[in-house]
């Protein structure tokens, strides 16, 4: 059996579409405003994060931190 | 009979333990960058079995992911293997013969042939082989669900590297360190989707 591919052809969903499929509420939106904005700020400051940059180092820390 | 499945929801079955948290929140940013929803059995409300919740779940899910990468025996004295992954996707096999055309299921291992003997019994299913690695399961994310104007790697990866860095603050938000609370959880979600910029803008109020 080959593997199964799934071929998405719906219109991409909207933000809102999104947060209402996942049941986010406004309230959780809200209190997670201030770290969106943060997380904002970084993303339009930044390149794409080096592949190989991502990977062990993290893991090893969360490791040796659990 | 359950109502039709939600074509954009994606049930995921994968461990849940602190050495998989990693790959985890790379399945929540992969799938919400995708424009896919994912649920986890532990996001529903309590009041049923569990059993019959996750089946409920599995039924109102178009798709679902099975993570197998983690079968290996705990070293811990009584060490027990982890059956809950092959249960879960035993229950869902069964509801895709019994449904045809409605339910579509993927199994990921991080070794390739590994499951030919975990599972023999899955023999001629192809499983997606991500490595153990935050960049493999994006990778087989983009290339299991393939749409037009779906991110790139690098692309998923930068939301996962921002997505990360806040894990910390969500934890504190939320007086738990269990990234898979259901409400840890729902934050991951909403975090990548607010920086999600491949939606569409919203569609303007008639």
């Amino acid at each position: 059996m080959p593997r199964p591919v799934a071929h998405i052809t719906a219109p991409w969903p909207t933000q809102d579409e999104m947060e209402k499929s996942l049941r986010i509420s406004k309230a959780r939106k809200r209190a997670l405003q201030p770290l969106v904005d943060e997380l904002r700020a970084k993303l339009s400051n930044r390149k794409e994060v080096p592949v190989a940059l991502i990977e062990p180092e993290k893991r090893r820390k969360r490791a040796s931190a659990a | 009979m359950p109502l039709l499945p939600d074509l954009k929801s994606v049930f995921l079955n994968v461990p849940y333990d602190e050495e998989f948290s990693s790959l985890y929140i790379a399945y929540i940013v992969g799938l919400c960058q995708l424009g896919l929803v994912p649920h986890l059995a532990s996001e529903i409300p309590g009041g049923e079995r569990r059993l019959t919740r996750i089946i409920q779940l599995i039924q109102s899910c178009r798709y679902s992911i099975h993570d197998l990468s983690r079968v290996e025996v705990n070293v811990a004295p009584s060490a027990t293997p982890r059956f809950n992954m092959p249960l879960e996707l035993g229950m869902t096999i069964t509801w895709q013969v019994l449904n045809p055309g409605q339910h579509t299921w993927f199994v990921c291992e991080s070794e390739p042939y590994r499951l030919q003997r975990s599972a023999s019994d899955l023999n001629g299913t192809d499983p997606c082989i991500h490595d153990g690695t935050v960049v493999g399961v994006l990778r087989e994310l983009r290339s299991a669900f393939r749409r037009d104007r779906a991110p790139s790697v690098p692309q998923m990866l930068t939301v996962y590297g921002l997505v990360d860095s806040a894990l910390n603050s969500v934890f504190k938000k939320n007086g738990t360190r269990n990234p898979y609370n259901r409400s840890v959880f729902l934050d991951l979600c909403s975090l990548t989707v607010s920086l999600g910029t491949f939606y569409p803008p919203a569609k303007p109020a008639v």
